[in-house]
């Protein structure tokens, strides 16, 4: 296990942060798949954002009208 | 032949000319799901005297000479995500259990107002977070994967249980199990068609399209599908639109994209013997086929999971915490696991598909269209979780069967799945055509002067 890897107490705790409280014999799987998706997601450190927005759309003043169906 | 078997635009004709009714057309496909059904599991509810009633309405309004369209009479599924007023909505999930849509969603509404007669809701991979489709079988190897998520949509219309059907796509959820049944799926451009009514998997990647047997019937699907719902946030204000290809199949002046990079590395020797032959039948129509290479591999699974995972946890937050047990356990642990994902996960994500986006953009300036395969292997046994490639990397079947889908789900580009040919163990094959936003009509055009130039497809013969 790498020193930036959640342990399953660790696991356990962020989870209990986010109002999520994990059965105790979840731990450990539910630790495993979150370092698995991390170790994933963590590739998209490798790009220079710069100024690059996110992609999330957002318009101020969308019309408003009944839905055609 | 029998009315089930018809294609779409075939029964469609028929009911036109007044040589088939819908009641004929209705019992047909009824008949076909209690013989095929059993042994398929397509459906998680047939509702046989609604789709009857409606057959009947169907055919009195006809013998009156009011005829709705294409769409008149059609018996079809809808992917249990998608709401119907009065019908539970189950998302194949023990989580929706007592669930009963108040209204109608809006591609329900449109299809109805169309004239299309809903047959029941067709299985999904538990809360649309998976490939496979566990409860259903595939059509042409009950021993294989159905794919997934829309699987029972696939399923039924590789089967005749239904002449088309609705899927969602997050990550490939249409275009999967369309290609691993030997049918044609559409992932539209997104925000073409609205998903209000559709419980969502991940906003920002979710789509609605039509799963049929032939490209020119996904065309009359989505002409009665697309249109601007302000209460779909995401909805393009875009008119209204005929989408039915040309019949003509010259594809002269085209030019196609063929990838360099990432659609042809490991992927099954006979799909990408089948889809190269097929991309030679389009050059042989015409088209020119122009070498690119697609940008930003590395960092396409980190995106698709940087914006799904956050966006499923968010969406499931608040039945986690009150009834986890009642997930299916491969979606509880990954709705579980979201919520360790950090904000700065998520953002890096979007801000990677800026960038990709551009770079697709730039990239579609090249070529009209980019053909490659829907995905790396045919179907795979029920039990079978991991592939072995020839260069020895092993992949899990989900990732593989997502690998060269979600492209279209991060860009929002338009993508269709068309059967190709078959494997050696008889298993379908599908080719993927990308386009440019908006770029429907070319996919559509291309895809059914592929289908014009090869014999009609019959329908699956394992059921």
């Amino acid at each position: 296990m790498s020193a930036v890897e959640l342990t399953p107490p660790e696991a356990a705790r962020w989870a209990a942060r986010a109002g999520l409280v994990l059965p105790a014999e979840r731990h450990a799987a539910v630790a495993a798949v979150a370092n698995h998706i991390h170790s994933v997601v963590a590739v998209l450190r490798e790009l220079d954002f710069a100024d690059v927005p996110p992609a999330a759309a957002y318009r101020a003043g969308e019309e408003k009208h009944d839905a055609a169906v | 032949m029998q009315p089930y078997e018809l294609s779409l635009a075939a029964a469609a004709d028929a009911i036109r000319a007044r040589r088939l009714s819908p009641v004929e057309l209705v019992d047909s496909v009824l008949d076909r799901i209690e013989k095929a059904e059993p042994h398929l599991g397509a459906y998680v509810t047939v509702a046989a005297e609604q789709a009857r009633r409606a057959a009947s309405e169907a055919e009195h309004e006809a013998a009156q000479g009011r005829y709705r369209g294409p769409l008149h009479g059609i018996p079809m599924g809808l992917k249990d995500l998608i709401d119907v007023s009065g019908m539970a909505t189950t998302a194949s999930s023990r989580v929706r259990a007592g669930h009963r849509a108040t209204a109608d969603s809006t591609v329900a509404a449109r299809l109805s107002a169309a004239g299309a007669i809903l047959l029941g809701k067709t299985h999904t991979h538990a809360c649309a977070f998976g490939l496979t489709t566990p409860q259903t079988r595939n059509a042409w190897d009950h021993g294989r994967v159905a794919g997934g998520s829309s699987g029972g949509s696939a399923v039924a219309v590789a089967s005749g249980t239904a002449t088309f059907a609705l899927g969602t796509d997050t990550g490939g959820s249409i275009r999967v199990p369309a290609a691993l049944n030997g049918v044609v799926g559409l992932k539209p451009t997104y925000g073409l068609v609205p998903r209000h009514g559709v419980t969502s998997l991940s906003r920002s990647l979710d789509h609605v399209g039509p799963v049929t047997r032939t490209v020119e019937d996904a065309a009359l699907v989505l002409t009665a599908l697309a249109g601007h719902d302000p209460r779909d946030p995401a909805s393009l204000s875009v008119p209204a639109a005929d989408y039915r290809p040309v019949a003509g199949t010259d594809l002269t002046g085209l030019r196609i994209g063929l990838p360099r990079t990432y659609y042809f590395d490991n992927v099954h020797a006979q799909v990408g013997t089948a889809v190269r032959h097929a991309i030679g039948q389009l050059e042989a129509l015409g088209a020119q086929l122009v070498e690119v290479d697609i940008p930003m591999t590395r960092y396409i699974q980190a995106t698709q999971w940087g914006l799904m995972v956050p966006e499923a946890g968010a969406y499931h937050e608040g039945s986690l915490r009150t009834v986890p047990e009642l997930y299916q356990e491969d979606v509880r642990i990954l709705l579980e696991a979201s919520e360790l994902m950090s904000a700065g996960d998520y953002l890096r994500a979007q801000r990677s598909r800026t960038l990709m986006r551009a770079e697709w953009a730039r990239m579609l300036e090249e070529v009209d269209v980019i053909a490659a395969p829907t995905v790396p292997m045919p179907a795979v046994g029920a039990d079978e979780e991991t592939v072995t490639w020839p260069d020895g990397t092993v992949e899990g079947v989900s990732d593989a069967y997502v690998r060269l889908s979600s492209p279209a789900n991060i860009t929002g580009v338009p993508a269709l799945t068309v059967p190709v040919g078959h494997d050696a163990a008889g298993m379908p094959i599908g080719m993927q055509l990308l386009g440019r936003p908006l770029g429907e009509p070319t996919l559509l055009r291309v895809g059914h002067a592929y289908e014009q130039t090869q014999p009609a497809r019959a329908l699956a013969t394992a059921a």
